[in-house]
């Protein structure tokens, strides 16, 4: 009845996503905004970029999701990073966003992170 | 430690739910950080997985700091636990149960309120109240107010 083999998506933008960062690794789960480019009806392939980055999401495992080109969608999958370092998420869920204030979303994950680190230093301490 | 929560849904992130330690003394009561009992909880999250029975449904939230699994009960017209209420009031329970439980689908934010439990050393939400969010900047919301509400009231920080 555990369902403890689901791994949580971290929250991250597509601005910490290069080769260096601690979020670039093969099969971790990511939670990932961003306006959708372009989408392929054939390969179930999409581009969703923030800024000037942007990032392929493979949709073949979602159902029940229209994509619009222009709209902004978020999803949640793992990371998948192919022989020549380019990253594709396998998304496990898809939604539309619009509406969704980007730049609170980004200040709102530091804050969270600030916030649990804190904790976990205090319950270290405590400890 | 305080008890002022005890009765409310305090709003944890998924993190902290995994976190709670369960009363040596008192059944359904849960420390928070060592300073507060909690019984009931409140997260928002998107779904992540669903799973139905005939008699529950269960699924898991995802907040971005963990995943929760939740339990709503589908069982009112069947259980002996209902017996004790009038006809009217189990059917009532069962349709808003049965209403709540469709609009659980995958990728959907919801906020689920309900009791927290230990099951098979994993905590988990008994929900007693599933309300999907059509508002896209509802889990930032709640994480903001998770974050305020940490600080301020249940571990006070400076």
């Amino acid at each position: 009845m555990s369902n403890s083999q689901i791994e949580s998506g971290a929250p991250i933008t597509l601005q910490e996503l290069y080769p260096s960062s601690p979020f670039f690794k093969e099969a971790l789960s990511l939670r990932v905004t961003g306006l959708l480019r372009a989408y392929s009806v054939e390969t179930d392939i999409g581009v969703i970029e923030d800024g000037d980055k942007s990032l392929k999401i493979n949709t073949q495992y979602l159902r029940d999701v229209s994509f619009r080109v222009g709209s902004l969608y978020q999803f949640i999958g793992e990371l998948h990073i192919e022989p020549n370092n380019e990253a594709i998420l396998q998304a496990r869920t898809g939604r539309n966003v619009d509406g969704v204030d980007m730049n609170l979303y980004r200040k709102t994950i530091e804050l969270l992170r600030q916030f649990l680190e804190v904790e976990e230093d205090n319950r270290n301490m405590v400890e | 430690m305080d008890r002022s929560l005890q009765n409310t849904h305090a709003k944890l992130m998924s993190r902290d739910i995994h976190r709670l330690r369960p009363s040596p003394t008192e059944a359904n009561c849960f420390s928070l950080g060592g300073i507060s009992w909690v019984s009931r909880v409140e997260t928002v999250g998107t779904i992540v997985s669903r799973d139905m029975t005939p008699n529950f449904l269960k699924f898991s939230v995802d907040d971005g700091t963990g995943c929760v699994t939740c339990i709503m009960w589908l069982n009112q017209l069947t259980s002996r636990y209902f017996n004790r209420l009038d006809q009217s009031t189990i059917l009532l329970y069962s349709r808003a149960a049965r209403k709540q439980a469709a609009e659980v689908r995958i990728g959907a934010v919801a906020r689920v309120r309900g009791r927290v439990g230990l099951y098979r050393g994993v905590m988990q939400i008994t929900a007693t109240v599933v309300v999907t969010e059509r508002d896209p900047n509802a889990e930032i919301l709640h994480w903001l107010e998770c974050v305020r509400l940490g600080r301020s009231c249940y571990r006070i920080r400076s």
